[in-house]
């Protein structure tokens, strides 16, 4: 097991260099000067060469990459051009809103995703299945963002069942900070009329960013169980007259549920991505937008830490998966 | 087997946990956050409790705000919450044209032989949020550092005003004195005064923190000055709360306990927010928008004039606008009226680079659609029909809520008729910038706002070559032009002054390298409850939040 | 033979239909818009689905069922020139990668990693903000993050064909690289190749439109679905038929390549039959 996440870890810092190569080579691409962009229309020309200096825009591509590398060695990871801050304190910031929206709509692609796919394959070729197949098959091919709006205007301008975009009603304060996650923390603190809040809140937002990925699951649910249930065992066990909760459960399950548990790593990854939409729509003060915005006023550096962080999070993300995946089929560590 | 199953089923749970965790532990341990409301600087806490009556919710696209610190704040987002938590000397009076006093009792302007001395006698009233009196030696301090700083708005007192650490100095604690060289008008002097980056912070509260960045990192999360709120918290990319001073000396205590303003960059958002009553005012009403707020009955729309320009500009070293019949031809082949009819009412036409409600504006649109005068000039400067010119946009929003590309559009339809081919490339702003900054461009669509309630805030850039800025990025260097600039810039009869700029207006808008098109209005959506609510661009804030009740 | 098969399986050729229709579309649009999409008519703006204007009209007064026709053509240009763009830059590596092995095969896995490390949409917006915003820009910034998909698929399947039979029979009797290249090793990829790329011609359409909607995509006024959708975002309650109709497009165009793909890979690729 160490051996594994030793493997896995030094491949992770190799493709950290390789992340940061990248986006700093995106950043020399880019036709136009950063601090005449964070600096506006106006600004004069002194000034806007005064910010290059203080930037180190003006040195050799070579030495501004070197200083960026030695700077991240100590946990620097530079600063925005557009915040004129820290970008480690901006994602310290933006972060948290992120996990917690990705983590509810995790939430909500295991809640609806695997029951409906088990659903589904238990009562295959009925109206139920073919009812689940085409969800799968809308939520697979439906753009997410229309699909954000289309729930703000019904949910909340309309119906005003819920409440609007943001991570809670701007009367309310944030709770103490522990984890950055609203909801955890309101827990944590026993604050429970934040807490309700910051639920309804991500309600919508984890639905339309969980769409797609639950699409995913229920159709990956639905094949492996089905797979399972073709196997001869099963029918065998059947045949034995044990209850069908039995099989399902001792048997079909816990023989699909590897192939499941994989694409749940994978899905992590489309979520990020679907964030920086859902996060735009639903005005979710997360690193998706932040992303947005440095990307539209060229601030690289900026754009540089989210994807450090995006890297880092994914392939532990999947790590940790491969890390279950093998306490569950220890045949894996043999690879 | 059986007992197994609880086991795996852990494990599984055990896994979202790690998930969870490793999220918790990218999150700061302990982050300094928003302090909370019992260590906000000296904010004791209000008389009568916050509710959501005496609460204002200000909606707005705010992604631009940097800093809440007077001395670096120059965005509109910063601009809001700082004019409302500091103040100047002087100020204008909401939606007046005059400079009053506001920590500033009286001042002084007298001729000192080779300089200007202008001298501020202080309000011995005037005191901080901490109860502390506001002193000479607190004025000093913070020009000092707003000098010492030296970053966007510095310019103003530094090159405008011409101020340096020496030139200003405390009379004794109650007086002023800054004394500005001859080549500085004091009127164009004391308009600057007004601005964010002339207020008063406490010496005695920022000292202490003045860390290495001169206490900007420590402004951002505490307010230290004398306006009518102080800073509850600064959410970053969320809100900055606003909590009344219940110290103010300016005037009774304002209305709204607490101001939140709120960063909705979405406009669909903020048109929810004000249908359903979760904002009591929202900023920048686009004009469809405008259309489906007009038949709501809980909501009043405010429109108010920003200070903006929108202009077409070309390149007046590129052929064919080198030649001054060409950039005429294409002022008189502009249909000026369907971009206003885009607009939707969201911009009036102006054509001359000084905007209404600035002295000098003289309300001249000498220019209608003529395509047979157009194709003429056009053709006098020997542009045959079929040629392409490249026109260059930038992508998104431009003010009035139009897109740029769609005003763009409109232009090119026009030039079409007469047989002129423009060539529509979208940029980002940045591009367009950078391009537009290294002359690079032979015809664009931008705007301009200036930095200064005072005609030499549009004079200057528009007209003066050696600026460095509008003319010299359009090429357009020409002497006429440039005296007149520098002539009206310091010309201290007011009356002699808007002739200068009516010369220099009338100048520029023949033989200059732009086509003014409109000044776009700021439509604001407001609760019908609310009241008091004036949106005056010209002043600092903007916004007087301590004016509004609801 | 594996037609027949194909047409047996009834939603994907329900699938196959709704790709025929769009392409037809695309191909035809300028004959089938009952105007041009770039028209304005702004008095009749935002006018309800009506005789004239099947699909209403936008703010601008242009005719949305127009402009939904000439979407056609830019998602399915897209989605095509971004597959093909992604498949033979990720085939060609994949090849070397497999047949090759050792370090170069580890070098390009490795190099596949860090693309893979990308939420690719960020990674797609960073290129295309990098290079400028523009359709074009667009296309090449989602070929960009979603070449190593076929790196990886085709490298995999080398892995698995170089080892077979009748690769090693004819090394055997003096094959060359060449040879066993083009003749055993890339036909067989196919199947695989296929399959992905009928999926990724719905990804990619989704994903160029999601570009599109935060601005770094088709620029307005493209007549572009996500581009449609982006200006119809504040008229979502009020003028519902500027967004609906080229969300409904997409939908329709995204799940008939998600058909084809189910199709193909039941009928390519017995193992995952389901």
């Amino acid at each position: 097991m160490a051996a594994f996440i030793l493997r896995r870890l030094g491949g992770l810092v190799f493709v950290l260099v390789g992340v940061s190569l990248l986006t700093f080579f995106l950043a020399q691409m880019v036709p136009a000067d950063p601090a005449g962009a964070a600096l506006g229309s106006n600004a004069r020309e002194e000034q806007i060469a005064a910010y290059r200096q203080q930037l180190g825009l003006d040195e050799p591509v070579v030495v501004q990459y070197g200083i960026y590398m030695s700077r991240l060695l100590q946990g620097d990871l530079g600063n925005s051009i557009r915040t004129r801050r820290a970008v480690a304190a901006d994602l310290r910031d933006f972060l948290p809103a992120t996990v917690e929206l990705t983590l509810a709509a995790m939430l909500v692609t295991i809640v609806l995703g695997i029951p409906l796919g088990i659903i589904a394959a238990l009562n295959r070729n009925t109206w139920i299945d073919a009812g689940a197949r085409i969800l799968a098959l809308i939520g697979g091919a439906m753009p997410i963002f229309y699909v954000g709006l289309v729930l703000l205007g019904v949910f909340y301008r309309q119906l005003q069942w819920l409440p609007g975009p943001g991570r809670l009603d701007s009367t309310l304060q944030p709770p103490t900070q522990i984890t950055g996650l609203y909801t955890i923390d309101a827990l944590l603190t026993g604050n429970w009329p934040v807490f309700t809040n910051a639920v309804a809140h991500l309600i919508l937002p984890s639905i339309t960013l969980g769409l797609f990925s639950t699409a995913v699951l229920l159709r990956m649910t639905r094949s492996s169980m089905l797979e399972m249930l073709g196997q001869d065992y099963v029918r065998t066990a059947r045949a034995k007259g044990l209850g069908q909760r039995l099989v399902i459960g001792r048997h079909v399950f816990k023989n699909a549920l590897p192939p499941i548990l994989t694409i749940v790593g994978i899905l992590f990854g489309s979520l990020l991505s679907g964030a920086v939409l859902t996060e735009t729509i639903f005005n979710w003060p997360g690193i998706g937008r932040y992303a947005t915005t440095s990307v539209t006023t060229l601030d690289y550096p900026a754009v540089m830490g989210v994807a450090l962080v995006a890297a880092i999070i994914y392939p532990v993300a999947n790590t940790l998966v491969d890390i279950g995946y093998s306490i569950i089929d220890p045949r894996v560590r043999a690879d | 087997m059986n007992g197994r199953q609880p086991t795996r089923l852990w494990r599984w749970s055990a896994l979202l946990v790690l998930i969870a965790m490793l999220a918790s532990a990218c999150a700061p341990a302990a982050a300094p956050s928003a302090p909370a409301a019992g260590e906000a600087p000296a904010a004791a806490p209000a008389s009568d409790e916050i509710t959501r009556a005496n609460t204002l919710i200000f909606a707005a696209d705010m992604t631009d705000i940097i800093t809440l610190d007077p001395a670096v704040a120059y965005e509109f987002g910063g601009i809001l919450p700082v004019g409302n938590m500091y103040e100047t000397l002087v100020s204008f009076n909401p939606g007046e044209p005059e400079i009053v006093g506001v920590l500033a009792e009286s001042w002084e302007i007298t001729d000192a032989g080779d300089v200007w001395s202008m001298t501020f006698k202080l309000n011995p009233n005037a005191k901080f949020a901490s109860g502390n009196p506001v002193t000479a030696d607190d004025v000093v301090f913070s020009w000092n550092r707003a000098i010492d700083i030296n970053k966007s708005p510095a310019w103003l007192l530094i090159d405008v005003c011409q101020m340096t650490k020496e030139n200003v100095v405390a009379v004794d604690a109650g007086a002023v004195e800054l004394k500005i060289p001859k080549t500085v008008s004091p009127n164009v002097c004391l308009s600057v005064l007004t601005f964010t980056v002339a207020a008063v912070v406490e010496k005695a509260a920022v000292e202490p923190n003045l860390g290495s960045d001169f206490g900007e990192a420590w402004l951002n999360d505490h307010s230290a000055g004398s306006g009518p709120y102080v800073l509850n918290a600064w959410e970053r990319s969320t809100s900055v709360t606003l909590d009344a001073n219940p110290n103010w000396w300016g005037g009774a205590a304002p209305a709204m306990k607490r101001v939140i303003l709120q960063n909705m960059p979405e406009s669909a958002n903020r048109q929810a927010a004000i249908e359903t009553g979760d904002a009591d005012i929202i900023q920048d009403v686009g004009p469809e928008q405008a259309a489906a707020l007009e038949g709501n009955p809980d909501v009043t729309l405010v429109k108010g004039l920003s200070t903006l320009l929108a202009y077409a500009s070309v390149n007046a070293s590129m052929p064919p606008f080198d030649n001054p019949d060409a950039r005429q031809a294409l002022r008189y082949a502009i249909n000026y009226d369907n971009i206003i009819t885009l607009l939707g009412g969201n911009g009036e036409l102006v054509q001359e680079i000084i905007p209404i409600g600035f002295a000098g504006h003289t309300g001249k649109n000498p220019f209608t659609q003529d395509l047979e005068k157009a194709k003429e000039l056009f053709a006098k400067a020997g542009v045959t029909e079929g040629a392409t010119i490249p026109f260059i946009v930038a992508t998104g929003t431009g003010p009035g809520g139009v897109e740029w590309a769609t005003i763009a559009a409109s232009i090119q339809a026009d030039l079409a008729q007469i047989g002129i081919n423009l060539d529509i490339q979208q940029m980002q702003q940045s591009e367009l910038l950078t391009k537009y900054r290294a002359q690079e461009l032979p015809m664009l669509l931008m705007n301009w706002g200036p930095d200064f309630t005072d005609p030499d805030a549009n004079g200057t850039p528009f007209s003066n070559y050696e600026a460095k800025s509008l003319a010299w990025r359009n090429s357009w260097n020409d002497p006429k032009a440039i005296e007149l600039s520098k002539q009206a810039a310091v010309e201290l009869d007011p009356a002699k002054r808007i002739e200068l700029y009516a010369q220099l207006t009338e100048y520029v808008q023949n033989n200059g390298p732009y086509a003014m098109l409109f000044q776009p209005a700021r439509v604001y959506g407001l609760r019908n409850n609310v009241q008091g609510f004036i949106y005056d661009p010209g002043d600092t804030p903007s916004i007087s939040l301590w004016l509004i009740s609801k | 033979m594996l037609l027949q098969r194909f047409l047996k399986e009834r939603t994907a050729v329900f699938g196959l239909a709704v790709i025929v229709v769009f392409t037809l579309i695309a191909v035809f649009a300028p004959l089938l818009a009952p105007y041009d999409p770039l028209q304005q008519d702004i008095p009749n703006g935002l006018a309800a689905p009506s005789p004239e204007h099947w699909m209403g009209t936008d703010k601008l007064g242009r005719d949305v069922f127009s402009r939904m026709l000439y979407g056609a053509r830019i998602s399915l240009g897209a989605g095509l020139g971004v597959v093909l763009m992604s498949a033979v830059i990720g085939t060609l590596i994949g090849i070397v990668a497999g047949y090759v092995g050792g370090w170069t095969d580890e070098g390009i896995m490795r190099v596949t990693d860090i693309f893979f490390a990308f939420p690719s949409l960020i990674l797609a917006m960073a290129i295309a903000g990098a290079l400028g915003p523009s359709l074009q820009n667009a296309l090449i910034a989602v070929a960009v993050v979603t070449w190593p998909v076929y790196a990886r698929l085709i490298r995999g399947q080398v892995l698995i064909l170089r080892n077979r039979e009748f690769v090693q029979a004819a090394r055997a009797v003096g094959a060359g690289h060449g040879l066993i290249l083009r003749r055993h090793l890339f036909p067989n990829t196919l199947s695989p190749l296929l399959v992905q790329a009928s999926f990724d011609m719905g990804v990619t359409i989704l994903a160029v439109a999601g570009l599109s909607f935060i601005g770094f995509g088709a620029q307005p006024p493209t007549p572009e679905w996500g581009v449609m959708i982006s200006e119809g975002r504040n008229y979502i309650t009020t003028h519902w038929w500027l967004t609906f109709f080229p969300a409904m497009a997409m939908l329709l165009a995204v799940a008939g390549f998600n058909l084809v793909g189910d199709g193909l890979r039941d009928v390519l690729d017995p193992r995952l039959r389901r």
